[in-house]
C-alpha cells in the first residue's frame, strides 16, 4: 500500500470515513427541533422574566422620583420666608435698606 | 513528470451555494426564524461531529453545538455576509466545545466491553465496526483538542487548510501539522484494521 505523504495536502478518504462513522451523530432532525424550540424561548420569555423586568424599571423609577421629591424639599426648606429683618435691613450693603421697615422702626420706637 | 494538480478537497456533504447561503443568513438576521432554522439543519451534523471530536461525549458534544447555534443566532449581526458562513459558524462551535471540555468535570470514560476489549471473536461486521469505532474515539481523545478537529475538519468535512486555518484561528502551516500528526497517530491505529 501507497504511504500518504507526510503533508498530504488531500483528504484521506479512508480515514475520513472511520472517522465520520466514529463521530456520527444521532438523530439531525431531533437535534434541529430541539435548537429551533430552545430559540423559541429564549425570544419568548416567561412570564416571571417580563414581570421581573417591569419591576426593575418601577424601582428604577421610584428611585430617580424620590431623589427629584428630595431634592425640591430640601431646597425649599433652605430658602429664607417671610418679611427681612430691621437688621437685615440695615446690614445689606447696596443698596440701602428699605426705607418702609427703617420708618416702621423709627415710628415703632 | 510534474504532479498533476491537487484536486480540491470535497466536502462529505454538498454545501449550500454562496448565494443562496448569503441570502438564508439576511434573512435570519431580519429575524426570519424559518431562514436560521435552515441553516441549523444544514450545519447541524458537522457541527455536532466538530464538538464530539473536541468532546467525546455525545450529549456534551450536542449540548456544545446546541450553545453554538443559539450564539450565533445572537451574533448574527457580527457576521460579515461577504464571508462563507460555514467557517464562521464552526468556529462558534469549535469555542464553544473547548470552553465546555475546559469546564466540565473530567469524567472517567466508560470502560469497554471486556470482549471487546481484549480483541476477542470478532462475531460479525457491526461489533468489529463498533469497536474500530470506539478505538478511534479513544485515540482522538488521546490527541490535543486542536488537532482532533483539524483532523476531522479535514478528513471528514473536506474543508481546505485555509480554512480550517479561519476556523481554528492559527495559520495554515500549523494546520498541516496538526493533521498530520492526527493522522500518523490515527493511520498507526487504522494500520491493525486494513
Amino acid at each position: 500500500m501507497k504511504e500518504p505523504l507526510p503533508f498530504d495536502h488531500r483528504p484521506d478518504p479512508l480515514m475520513g470515513d472511520a472517522l465520520r462513522q466514529a463521530l456520527e451523530p444521532g438523530d439531525a432532525a431531533a437535534f434541529v427541533a430541539r435548537v429551533l424550540a430552545r430559540v423559541e424561548q429564549v425570544r419568548a420569555p416567561s412570564w416571571d422574566a417580563v414581570l421581573a423586568r417591569w419591576a426593575r424599571a418601577g424601582v428604577a423609577a421610584a428611585v430617580l422620583i424620590a431623589a427629584a421629591a428630595g431634592y425640591l424639599v430640601g431646597r425649599a426648606a433652605g430658602t429664607p420666608t417671610g418679611r427681612p429683618s430691621l437688621d437685615d435691613a440695615l446690614l445689606a450693603p447696596a443698596p440701602p435698606g428699605d426705607v418702609e421697615i427703617v420708618l416702621a422702626s423709627v415710628i415703632g420706637n | 513528470m510534474p504532479d498533476p494538480p491537487a484536486p480540491q478537497p470535497q466536502p462529505a456533504v454538498p454545501r449550500i451555494g454562496e448565494q443562496d447561503e448569503a441570502t438564508l443568513v439576511a434573512q435570519a438576521r431580519a429575524g426570519d426564524r424559518g431562514a436560521f432554522g435552515a441553516l441549523v439543519a444544514r450545519y447541524a451534523t458537522v457541527a455536532r461531529r466538530v464538538a464530539r471530536a473536541v468532546l467525546g461525549n455525545p450529549d456534551d458534544a450536542d449540548d456544545a453545538a446546541q450553545d453554538a447555534m443559539l450564539l450565533a443566532l445572537v451574533k448574527l449581526d457580527q457576521f460579515d455576509p461577504r464571508r462563507p458562513f460555514g467557517p464562521w459558524l464552526l468556529r462558534i462551535v469549535a469555542n464553544a466545545a473547548t470552553d465546555r471540555r475546559r469546564r466540565r468535570t473530567v469524567r472517567r470514560a466508560e470502560p469497554l466491553d471486556p470482549g471487546l476489549a481484549a480483541g476477542g471473536s470478532r462475531p460479525d461486521v457491526q461489533a468489529e465496526r463498533r469497536l474500530l469505532n470506539e478505538r478511534l474515539r479513544e485515540a482522538l481523545a488521546e490527541l490535543p483538542a486542536r488537532r482532533r478537529m483539524a483532523v476531522v475538519l479535514f478528513d471528514v468535512e473536506g474543508y481546505s487548510h485555509a480554512e480550517i486555518a479561519e476556523i481554528l484561528g492559527i495559520p495554515e502551516g500549523t494546520v498541516r501539522s496538526e493533521v498530520f500528526h492526527a493522522r500518523r497517530r490515527l493511520r498507526a491505529l487504522l494500520a491493525d484494521w486494513r
